[in-house]
């Protein structure tokens, strides 16, 4: 079954992430985030595109949330305590604390700025009380007999996580946001290398490349050095919740280092919240916090304190962290109507602000300046850009991708000209499938389905037993170098598929010419990837389509899939060439009682022109299909499976045969 | 009893009562009072319960092998059926395992088992996997041809189980690294991609292993092909790796950068884009023959993007070390790339790991060392930072760098001087280290130090009160730079105020202890207060011939002239004027000839037998020269010689006295003295061959010493080694005749009376009695004479060493089969005709030689230092051994042939010190 992909948020847009994934049957809504641009319902995924009776609870199998940024999980409480989903939540822990105080905090900035919430705060703690479902990383979860999920790390903030999901031989990874480099306070994203039909993967930075980050790092802290030094007061815009950890660290590192003395200052109580969770949860650290925690706790910072109104005015320089870090409003807009006309004061504005913002209005503003809020403030002050950035680049995502190998990759959370490119970039780099549709358009992307087969107890041991060839051949198009020796392990190569009945698969294995070995064990060893053949549901048409696939070509790994040579099953099956001269009825009698006779159960004697297969000869209805394939084989030419089913005696094969006219 | 017990054991048949038959068996086979008709039955029941299938073939195993230990004539038999056993399609992995093991591959009758491949093959292709992995995990039981066991490598890494994958790309690498010669090109470019292939394998483990093989597969891929395509497999390779540095996996990170590293050669262009996330104009359209991805073959050079940065940028401590290690061989070709690493190394600096800081350090100085490291003026707080870390590691790694560091401008040259200062502030333990690092980058910055010292002149002027303020620790730290500026000699002119010699001079302790590598303390001493006189010159251009510089290295022997020629007229003036300034070789000369003469003083001492007196006069003489060596290099020659020499009069004098009273020796018996010339002898043989550059007088001084030893022994009676002694003697006799012809010289009167004594030996009848007599005689006319050093001696010296290796990290082994031990081998002074051997011992017989052709290592007659795999192959069955490995030199002069085979044909002259090696058997 193909997985199916209906994107409610973040298409070709940054903002209210949300994808509902149906695989082979199983529901999934990946983030339930919202947009913060908007302030009606539009902030919100059109939850009606999922079930038309709002009916939320049957028709999702669960909800999982990467992390707790507001563009992931703003739109939860809304669709829990409004839209009445019940069914189960799936996030991480640290995502589970910090998820209430990042909700709490927007609510209370809005309701700062005279607006009211489509949520309240019970809503808030009773959506948090909910069923949800907690999770480690790299732990498996069974969420029901088919559905699996496991948690990855992703770095980006505290608690990301990437998701992997399966269900039968279907298997996607959905990103979240994550990060593929190290900061000071997470790690890189961590993942296995898995067999994987689809990433949906975030594509913020798709065309950015950063540079390193201790550039970034030197740049940053010169900066502040610089202003600092000549007396000035620092600025730093960021929200509560990660950034201002990193950046504390660094500081904090850099003031024990260079013997700095100049405070340094939280100016809300949230954060020193955020720092009580970063410092417990110490496990989803970076390598070097987890190292180094047992001695002295990185978040321990012995140069921060917090903020007091009374200092906003006070001389001397000092450094300040204050939220929110877009500068829309609350505390840090304050404090840079405060510090603005001052030359030597300096403020930090983040990497990305959304347009229209007062962030985006300074990035592009020529200092001094004159910018024109409730009234008109003169901008003096420094403007320094911070280049962090906890999303990964355009690099990053190529590497993950390249890492996982997926056969398709879906883009969201970017804008669309970059994922554009980035598509591009895959496609030729890569040569694996992508797109990137827009929200509330539903991608149909084909899956790996297994079917499971019987197996002969040669085939099986002919699987077993090591068998290698060796011969050489060109590698690549480079004709300069030599060809090379390549090994070939042809135990797999030579097994046949066969159609027991419509329902059986069966797995053969050919020692010269046919020879038929009854069934014996059902092995789960071998997984017969037949995707695109396999669409429909009936019985029926899924047995034509595996007869069809059977015949033309298969392939057929074991466990671990190597490269087949193709061309040796193409000659077993080779179907192609068809002569047109008409075989005389004798000569067709003859060869038909030959391919019967080398039948290794048949006793040749018995073997007459009229002779019933079942009957005359005891042979059973699996026989009876090796025999038609052996007769295929012999006269090259294709036998529909309706029938094929009705040749059951020599008589017949002949007739069939005679009269087909591309026999050869 | 007996009789029962084989009831009870034989009750065992059935194969349920099988345990409690098995204490009647242990009793059977343990008492040795046991039939030999009762063991026959008992070890062919034990047969027929190994061939049934149900029973427990461990328990079957121990007891047969208990078995044949006991009773060794049972032993065929117990193979066989064991033999018979493990061909067995119903074998088990720990039954294999424990049959093979009760086969002894030393053992005739198990020989053909393991020699033979079909053994092997077999158990190759069974159907069990276990089996498989156990055999290539212990493939060097077998002796399977190399040409077999890697074809059978090879196809195994395309079994469908990853721990099949995995030990067989291990197989891969273990055959290289045992010295297989693969020559078939396209076997080896089969193996290099069939591991790349393996990179993408979905199995960490496997991935591992690959990156390891692909590693060494990559580098003999490129050996193995002609010149014209090297430096694109080369490439091809790096490529290949850094699409590995991007793994999830840390061991995969860190195992392709230590892969990197070890790439010699690779494409400048390439380098660079991994500097760089965007494709370089350079690298953008170039495809490289790879595995890029499981399904695209070609590798872009592109992929190269950012790998080190990516690597430098790591989580994990170990990544970041392993790529700062690779960036050490890498950049030294390329001077761009260095460059752009800078940037990147000086942050990685302020690394919370230790290691890192000192891995990033190390490459920094290697950079310099390359003349690589530019340094630009935004990375010199970071650096100066890192003079005043908490670290003393880091502290002194980083003045080693600064040694090396050229500054562009006065400024930072400046600052460079006030952080060292700083350091020297707040970590007086540093003061030595810290003012060889001003010392030094003074020498390498004199403009500087001019300007730098003319700036502070006032403030190191004493204060009005008259009173030098001295002690501060940065005036010491001015001074020791002052010492580095530049003076002409010839033209007495210096170009800092010359008063700051003299000042200098009340620091002379310290700074000397600082510049102890350099200089000694009465070499400076004479300069310093030679330079306070000299007149100021402003201008550095006047001086600028006379740049006078003691202390690199390399400019010592230039040094050496430059001081003959300043102190030879300097004595036609006069004395009082200076000494020979800065050279402490002609001093530790002189300081010799006056330690022999006084050595000389003490003979009338010994020949009263005083012996006490005479040993605590040498002791003290010995301290003396010891001054000479304290310093971190080596010794010289000369004082090395000196030390043997007062060693060997200090055995003299003991031997001597012993023998002087007879009735001591008749008490004591022969042993003591013995014991004592015997180390003589080997004492003296060591100086007469171990130092180049020696004079026929020094030679013959020290063949007359060696003829007393002889003497001495002969006289006092040592019967049992009389013809052999006698014949060393009259060699000796010989060598000096030899020597007289050429030169010419006095024959001292011991010498040609014992000349005399051995021709009338040789005539006499009864040997052993006449001798002693006259050997005495001719030993009172012995009388030390005065050893005249004439010019340099080298040491011929050697040391050997593995590294790491000590009692708890032994190196593996299989008993039975070869071992390579890899030696660091570091050889000083000796030229390349010589002949030198690696002598490996174990236990007090048996030792191997294995020889050392020099013309294949490089390296100067000086100094030659060079990594040297030696086979060992007589690994016995234990599970420890312990080697005693030297290096020992053919001498050409001794004219005894030893008949050995794969051995030196002369005796041996060693060294190098005995160094052990531990081996311990491989258990996996």
């Amino acid at each position: 079954m193909p997985i199916e992909c209906l994107v409610l948020g973040a298409g070709q847009e940054v903002g209210k992430s949300c994808v509902v994934v149906t695989i082979n049957g199983k529901r999934i809504m990946f983030d339930c985030g919202m947009h913060m641009r908007y302030k009606d319902l539009r902030q919100y995924p059109d939850f009606s595109l999922i079930s038309d009776s709002g009916d939320f609870t049957s028709s999702l199998s669960c909800v999982i949330i990467t992390h707790f940024h507001l563009d992931h999980i703003g739109a939860l409480p809304y669709f829990t305590q409004v839209c009445g989903y019940e069914g189960p939540i799936y996030m991480t822990y640290p995502t589970k604390a910090l998820a209430p105080l990042a909700l709490e905090d927007y609510r209370n900035m809005l309701e700062r700025g005279g607006e009211k919430a489509q949520f309240t705060s019970e809503h808030i703690a009773e959506c948090m009380k909910k069923d949800t479902i907690l999770v480690d990383s790299w732990h498996t979860i069974h969420v029901d007999k088919d559905l699996q999920i496991r948690a990855y790390y992703a770095g980006h903030v505290l608690g990301a996580a990437m998701f992997y999901a399966k269900v039968g031989d279907s298997a996607l990874v959905y990103t979240g946001d994550y990060n593929m480099v190290p900061d000071r306070h997470l790690g890189a994203a961590q993942i296995d290398r898995l067999q994987l039909d689809l990433v949906i993967s975030e594509s913020t930075y798709a065309t950015t490349y950063r540079d390193s980050k201790y550039v970034q790092e030197r740049e940053f802290l010169k900066a502040v050095h610089k202003s600092v030094a000549s007396g000035g007061k620092v600025l730093i815009p960021s929200n509560a919740l990660g950034r201002t950890q990193e950046l504390c660290m660094l500081l904090d590192d850099y003031w024990e280092r260079t013997n700095l003395k100049v405070p340094i200052y939280f100016s809300s109580g949230s954060t020193i919240q955020a720092n009580l969770y970063h410092k417990i949860l110490i496990n989803w650290a970076s390598q070097n916090v987890k190292d180094t925690h047992a001695r002295h706790n990185a978040f321990d910072f012995r140069n921060v304190r917090s903020f007091d109104r009374s200092l906003i005015n006070a001389p001397g320089p000092c450094v300040l962290f204050a939220s929110p870090g877009n500068l829309n409003g609350g505390f840090s807009l304050e404090i840079l109507k405060q510090w603005a006309p001052y030359e030597e004061n300096l403020v930090m504005l983040p990497g990305s602000c959304s347009n229209g913002i007062i962030g985006s209005k300074l990035m592009s503003a020529k200092i001094p300046t004159q910018i024109k809020l409730d009234e008109n403030y003169d901008i003096t002050l420094q403007i320094h850009k911070l280049a962090f950035s906890a999303h990964t680049d355009g690099k990053g995502i190529m590497d993950l991708v390249t890492f996982l190998s997926p056969k398709h990759v879906l883009l969201v959370h970017g804008e669309k000209p970059k994922m554009a490119a980035l598509k591009e970039k895959i496609q030729s780099e890569l040569g694996i499938e992508c797109c990137y549709p827009a929200n509330n358009e539903t991608v149909t992307i084909p899956s790996t389905h297994h079917i499971e087969a019987g197996v002969s107890d040669a085939f099986l041991q002919s699987c077993l037993t090591p068998n290698f060839k060796f011969w050489k051949t060109n590698v690549g198009s480079d004709e300069r170098t030599p060809p090379i020796l390549q090994v070939h392990d042809d135990r797999v190569g030579q097994g046949m598929l066969t159609l027991q009945n419509p329902r059986k698969l069966a797995m053969l294995h050919q020692i010269g010419r046919l020879r038929l070995i009854s069934l014996v064990k059902n092995v789960n060893l071998f997984d017969i990837s037949l995707a695109r053949e396999i669409t429909g549901n009936s019985q029926e048409k899924m047995a034509s389509a595996l007869r069809s696939a059977i015949l033309r070509h298969i392939r057929v790994p074991v466990t671990q899939s190597f490269v087949l040579n193709g061309s040796r099953l193409a000659t077993v099956r080779s179907m192609s060439s068809h002569g047109d001269d008409h075989l005389d009825k004798q000569a067709v009698i003859d060869r038909v009682l030959d391919v019967v006779k080398s039948f290794p159960k048949v006793d040749p004697s018995k073997v007459t022109p009229d002779v019933h297969f079942q009957k005359d000869l005891g042979l059973d209805s699996l026989d009876n299909v090796e025999i038609v394939m052996a007769l295929e084989e012999e006269f090259k030419l294709e036998i529909p499976d309706k029938e094929a089913d009705k040749i059951d005696s020599c008589h017949l094969a002949i007739e069939y045969v005679h009269n087909h006219p591309m026999a050869s | 009893m007996e009789q029962r017990l084989l009831a009870a054991a034989a009750a065992g048949r059935n194969h349920n009562q099988f345990p409690k038959s098995l204490n009647a068996f242990v009793s059977l086979i343990s008492n040795p009072c046991t039939s030999d008709s009762t063991l026959t039955t008992t070890a062919e029941t034990l047969i027929s319960h190994l061939q049934s299938p149900n029973s427990n073939h461990q328990q079957i195993l121990s007891l047969l092998s208990a078995l044949s230990d006991h009773h060794p004539r049972l032993r065929r038999e117990v193979v066989a059926a064991v033999k018979y056993f493990i061909l067995l399609p119903s074998i088990t992995i720990p039954a294999l395992s424990h049959a093979l093991s009760l086969l002894d591959p030393a053992d005739s009758a198990a020989l053909d088992l393991f020699s033979d491949e079909s053994l092997f093959l077999t158990l190759c292709f069974y159907e069990c996997g276990k089996i498989r992995k156990w055999l290539l995990r212990n493939v060097s039981i077998f002796r399977v041809r190399p040409s077999v066991l890697l074809t059978i490598l090879l196809g195994f890494t395309m079994d469908p189980f990853p721990y099949i994958r995995e030990a067989a790309l291990d197989g891969l690498v273990m055959i290289l690294n045992d010295g297989v010669v693969v020559e078939d090109r396209s076997l080896v470019g089969g193996c290099y991609f069939r591991a790349a292939e393996l990179l993408f394998d979905a199995d960490i483990s496997v991935r591992r292993a690959a990156v390891s093989a692909v590693s060494e597969w990559g580098q003999l891929n490129v050996a193995s092909n002609p010149d014209e395509y090297k430096r694109d497999l080369s490439d091809a390779l790096f490529l290949q790796l850094c699409v590995m540095v991007r793994d999830m996996d840390v061991e995969i990170r860190v195992s392709a950068f230590d892969a990197l590293g070890k790439i010699p050669t690779v494409s400048e262009n390439i380098l660079l884009q991994t500097l760089s996330k965007k494709p370089l104009l350079s690298t953008k359209e170039k495809i490289y023959p790879g595995q890029y991805t499981e399904k695209l073959s070609n590798i872009p050079a592109t992929a190269a993007a950012f790998a080190f940065l990516h690597g430098l940028g790591d989580d994990f401590f170990q990544v970041r070390r392993s790529a700062c290690r690779a960036l050490q061989t890498l950049m030294v070709p390329s001077a761009e790339f260095a460059c752009g690493t800078v940037d990147i190394l000086v942050c990685m600096l302020s690394d919370a790991s230790v290691v890192v800081r000192l891995q990033a350090l190390e490459t920094l100085h290697c950079m310099a060392s390359h003349g690589h490291l530019k340094v630009a003026e935004y990375h010199l707080d970071m650096f100066f930072s890192i003079l005043i870390d908490n670290d003393a590691l880091i502290r002194s790694a980083m003045r080693k760098t600064l040694q090396f560091m050229k500054l562009q401008k006065l400024a930072m040259f400046r600052s460079c001087i006030e952080n060292l200062i700083k350091n020297l502030e707040l970590y007086p333990q540093d003061e030595a280290d810290t003012f060889y690092a001003l010392y030094r980058i003074g020498c390498s910055h004199r403009k500087f130090v001019i300007k730098i010292i003319q700036e502070v002149s006032q403030e190191l002027e004493p204060s009005l009160d008259g009173k030098l303020g001295f002690n501060k620790v940065k005036s010491a730290g001015l001074f020791v730079l002052a010492i580095s500026a530049p003076v002409s000699l010839e033209r007495k002119t210096s170009s800092v105020p010359p008063q700051i010699f003299s000042y200098a001079v009340t620091l002379l302790g310290r700074i000397c202890h600082g510049l102890v590598d350099v200089v000694d303390e009465n070499t400076l001493l004479s300069y310093l207060s030679q330079c306070s006189r000299f007149t100021f010159t402003s201008t550095s251009e006047n001086i600028e011939g006379g740049l006078l510089d003691f202390g690199l290295k390399y400019n010592r022997i230039h040094l050496h002239e430059k001081s003959n020629e300043v102190s030879s007229p300097s004595k036609t003036h006069g004395p009082s004027e200076f000494t020979s300034p800065l050279e402490s070789h002609v001093k530790s000369v002189s300081c010799v000839k006056t330690i022999f003469q006084k050595i000389v003083d003490l003979w009338p001492l010994i020949q009263l037998g005083c012996m006490n007196e005479v040993a605590r006069t040498l002791r003290s003489l010995k301290e003396e020269t010891k001054l000479f060596t304290r310093d971190s290099h080596r010794p010289e020659g000369v004082i090395v010689f000196a030390m043997n020499y007062i060693h060997a009069i200090k055995l003299l004098g003991n031997a001597w006295a012993y023998s002087l009273s007879m009735t001591n020796l008749q008490l004591k018996g022969m042993g003591a003295l013995e014991y004592l010339l015997g180390k003589m002898e080997r004492g003296l043989t060591e100086m007469l061959y171990r130092y180049v550059g020696m004079t026929r007088n020094e030679e013959l001084h020290i063949l007359e010493l060696m003829l007393v030893t002889y003497a001495i022994r002969l006289a006092c009676g040592d019967t049992c080694h009389f013809e052999e002694y006698m014949r060393k003697l009259d060699f000796v006799l010989c060598s000096i005749e030899y020597l007289y012809k050429e030169g010419s010289f006095e024959i001292s009167r011991f010498v040609t009376d014992l000349q005399n004594v051995s021709r009338e030996i040789g005539n006499s009848e009864d040997k052993a009695v006449d001798m002693p007599y006259l050997l005495l005689n001719s030993l009172n006319l012995f009388s030390l004479q005065h050893i005249m050093l004439s010019g340099e001696l080298k040491h011929l010296d050697a040391e050997v060493d593995v590294c790491g290796n000590d009692f708890r990290k032994p190196l593996p082994f299989v008993p039975g089969l070869p071992v390579g031990i890899p030696f660091e081998i570091t050889l000083h002074n000796i030229s390349s005709e010589i002949k030198l051997w690696l002598a490996i011992s174990v236990g007090e017989r048996s030792t191997q030689f294995v020889f050392l052709d020099l013309n294949e290592f490089g390296g100067s007659d000086e100094i030659r230092k060079f990594k040297f795999v030696a086979p060992f192959f007589r690994t016995h069955r234990v599970k420890h051994l312990v080697l005693k490995v030297s290096i020992g030199m053919e001498s050409s002069s001794e004219n005894r042939n030893l008949k050995r085979y794969n051995g030196p044909k002369h005796e041996l002259i060693y060294l190098s010190r005995d160094t052990e090696v531990h081996l311990s058997m491989v258990v996996r």
